[in-house]
């Protein structure tokens, strides 16, 4: 009967040393889903903002094509306001600009048929770990290369987000 | 208080509660299984579809806006050296000598040949070279594809630029489009598509 009573005992132990097993399991990989989770919501966080980044840069008063009518030109730069749209960055940089696109990097590129590189806003963040980077195809129209009317060049807009 | 239950229990009945134990530890683990299948397929967010649904039309809408540049040298029987639009003049005349090989209006310098060619051959060329330029870049698959409907004829006015998946394009996946962009020529209506994927 003690000899029973001994076997029933370990069958027990055993039991609850399978159960707590799996309950050690279940909580291994709930903590590595966590920290996946956690990463893909930063990865995610991260893209929104680049996202949000891209659409202020492309709908920006100071560079979008306008043509004097009511309703500006969708995915155009204007290339007049685009040269000079450096310097009034630069000027307002802290005080207007941070505001609208944080830390990040806005680059036009010119891809036909010229090949120039335009920065318009850089401010890296301090110790960053990475930089998502968002493009956008748009048409560069300049005013003074066209005979009477204006000529269109083809680029695209890069916008990097630091985090 | 188990050897009690055990002598209270009768051995079937015993049994029977084995057997619901192991189920219950197998429903567990298929719902273990069947969250860890469905976290893994869940892979696309919020930024490939804004990325491929923007960047397919603004493409296109680029596209068909951009002027030749000076070095093609584009020459006009009438107008002499100029800067056509790529959708509007150069479509409309690509569309209009589609059937005479050795003539267009136009006659530039493709970016890709590096001589004087045809209208057809040279919309290829420069669309090939900005896609190529952009898109390509990027490590995206696509299709451009430009046809001519006249009547119920439907006919391409170039050979379709298909790019990505050992030159299958975007066939048989999930593809974004930029839409039909129609141009009105002199030769009938014609149609312009980008896909992306």
């Amino acid at each position: 009967m003690n000899k029973k009573g001994q076997i029933r005992m370990s069958e027990t132990i055993a039991v609850l040393f399978i159960f707590f097993v799996l309950i050690l399991f279940g909580l291994v990989f709930y903590s590595k889903y966590q920290t996946v989770a956690l990463k893909e919501k930063q990865e995610e966080l991260l893209a929104n903002r680049a996202i949000e980044t891209t659409l202020r840069t492309l709908f920006l008063p100071e560079l979008i094509c306008s043509d004097g009518e009511t309703e500006p030109e969708d995915n155009c730069f204007d290339m007049l306001k685009l040269r000079l749209l450096n310097e009034t960055l630069q000027r307002n940089l802290d005080d207007y600009y941070f505001e609208l696109f944080s830390y990040a990097k806005i680059e036009v590129q010119e891809v036909y048929p010229g090949n120039a590189t335009y920065l318009l806003y850089d401010k890296p963040k301090p110790n960053f770990k990475s930089r998502e980077s968002t493009y956008f195809v748009i048409t560069l129209r300049d005013e003074l290369i066209g005979k009477g009317e204006a000529s269109n060049s083809f680029g695209y807009v890069k916008v990097g987000v630091y985090s | 208080m188990i050897i009690k239950q055990r002598k209270i229990l009768p051995s079937g009945k015993l049994a029977q509660m084995e057997m619901v134990g192991l189920v219950v530890i197998v429903i567990l683990i298929t719902l273990g299984m069947l969250f860890m299948a469905i976290f893994a397929l869940k892979s696309d967010n919020q930024k490939k579809v804004f990325t491929s649904k923007g960047l397919t039309s603004s493409a296109m809408s680029s596209i068909m806006k951009t002027n030749v540049g000076q070095d093609a040298n584009c020459v006009s029987e009438y107008i002499g050296y100029s800067t056509p639009i790529i959708g509007k003049d150069i479509i409309d005349d690509c569309a209009k000598y589609l059937d005479n090989p050795s003539y267009s209006l136009y006659s530039c310098i493709g970016p890709i040949s590096g001589e004087k060619v045809h209208s057809c051959v040279f919309l290829r060329e420069i669309v090939s070279h900005l896609l190529e330029e952009t898109l390509g870049s990027w490590n995206k698959n696509y299709e451009f594809h430009s046809q001519i409907i006249s009547g119920v004829e439907v006919k391409d006015i170039i050979e379709p630029i298909i790019v990505g998946r050992g030159g299958k394009g975007c066939k048989g996946v999930e593809r974004d489009t930029s839409g039909l962009f129609p141009i009105n020529t002199e030769a009938g209506l014609v149609e312009n598509v980008l896909y992306l994927c």
